[in-house]
């Protein structure tokens, strides 16, 4: 738990509009890169994260410091929601990477140089195609560990297993995927 | 050691958060099976790849939005937002560009005009100038006080002058004036004859 955070959600059950604004404000961008990465729309992310925010503003009287830290349980209230989404529409798309990463806002100090920028989008586009074709679970995996830098205690907290289930699965994902990018590189006749 | 039981160890190797033993191990074993060493590579590529995926920035509509469907009041705005949205988006507008392109038209006319005099204004507006100018002026300043002070004293001294003058001759015309005084009538009896000669009174108004 980030520090602060217990007496933060305690203003806000106490109906401190301004402890609730920080707590927006400190986990909008987080929540909405998972969206994102699940989604790979950002008119869909967007509303995900709506979603996920008002859920959570309901839902805080429920979260309890015993059961695991704040970031955590937003994150799995996130998780659940965009599971559910998935489930709804049925549609979830290629992850990140895609047509949409050069239109997309990025942070100023993140932005490369115009060829590099495009090296780094074929990279992220011939990725996200491979992860499209992996089994959720380890998509998954790939998603919370590589893409969003999730710690594994985070991952097992999050998905509620073991610690090492986490980390055997995502070395299975990264393996299912080296294998797959491989293959498609030898189609392709690309190199590493 | 078999493949399949460095694959396991692939990740962690890639991680570097093998002991030190199983690193050795698996790098022996990388070295001799270019199997998994394409494999290690390519997931070494996979994470390079996934940590240079950038970072959405989030819309502060969004933010927004999340935080009226919620707590129901907008996002505190930073003062740099408030400037932007108060000042400079009413500022930025083509009307403004519009306005300024023509002061500026103005401006650089009207320097193409001044320009032949621009060495004379230059010279007038350097600071040492500014400094006699002041100078002379506070100068002048005073010397007009003096005189207006000299022109006071002037009319002041005529002033006493007629005014003594007017006084002197008042009292001097009093003074030729006779003034009788009245004295009790008798009620009757005959008249008796004047004793002496008629008393005369005269009041000074003035001291002599």
């Amino acid at each position: 738990m980030l520090p602060g955070d217990e007496k933060v959600v305690e203003r806000c059950l106490q109906g401190d509009d301004a402890a609730w604004e920080m707590v927006v404000n400190q986990y909008a961008k987080r929540i909405y890169n998972l969206s994102y990465r699940y989604t790979c729309r950002r008119d869909d992310a967007e509303d995900l994260t709506q979603e996920i925010f008002i859920r959570v503003y309901q839902n805080l009287k429920s979260f309890r410091t015993e059961s695991g830290s704040f970031q955590s349980w937003i994150m799995r209230v996130g998780r659940n929601l965009i599971i559910d989404h998935f489930r709804r529409t049925r549609r979830f798309q290629q992850v990140a990477g895609t047509e949409e990463m050069e239109t997309m806002n990025l942070k100023d100090d993140t932005l490369p140089s115009p060829h590099r920028s495009v090296e780094q989008s074929e990279a992220s586009r011939f990725l996200s195609d491979g992860l499209q074709a992996l089994p959720p679970e380890l998509k998954e995996a790939i998603i919370l560990r590589d893409l969003e830098g999730m710690a594994y205690m985070e991952i097992a907290e999050l998905l509620a297993i073991p610690e090492g289930t986490v980390k055997s699965r995502i070395n299975r994902a990264r393996l299912e995927l080296a294998r797959l990018l491989s293959k498609r590189r030898l189609q392709l006749g690309m190199q590493a | 050691m078999e493949c399949a039981h460095i694959e396991e160890r692939l990740s962690g190797y890639v991680e570097r958060s093998l002991p030190h033993q199983e690193m050795v191990e698996v790098a022996e074993h990388l070295q001799e099976c270019p199997g998994c060493l394409n494999l290690m590579e390519e997931i070494r590529s996979i994470l390079v790849t996934c940590q240079a995926f950038p970072s959405l920035e989030v819309d502060t509509a969004l933010i927004d939005r999340i935080l009226i469907r919620t707590s129901g009041k907008p996002r505190t705005r930073t003062l740099r937002e408030r400037i932007r949205t108060y000042f400079l988006q009413p500022i930025l507008t083509p009307r403004f560009a519009a306005g300024a392109g023509l002061v500026l038209l103005f401006v650089a006319l009207a320097i193409d005009l001044m320009a032949p005099r621009i060495g004379g204004i230059a010279a007038v507006l350097s600071p040492g100038e500014m400094l006699r100018q002041m100078d002379r002026g506070v100068q002048k300043i005073y010397s007009e006080g003096l005189k207006l002070n000299d022109t006071k004293n002037d009319w002041q001294a005529r002033f006493t002058f007629y005014k003594n003058d007017v006084f002197r001759r008042l009292g001097f015309m009093i003074e030729q004036l006779d003034v009788p005084v009245e004295t009790q009538k008798k009620p009757a009896g005959p008249k008796q004859p004047e004793k002496g000669p008629k008393q005369k009174s005269s009041v000074s108004l003035f001291p002599a």
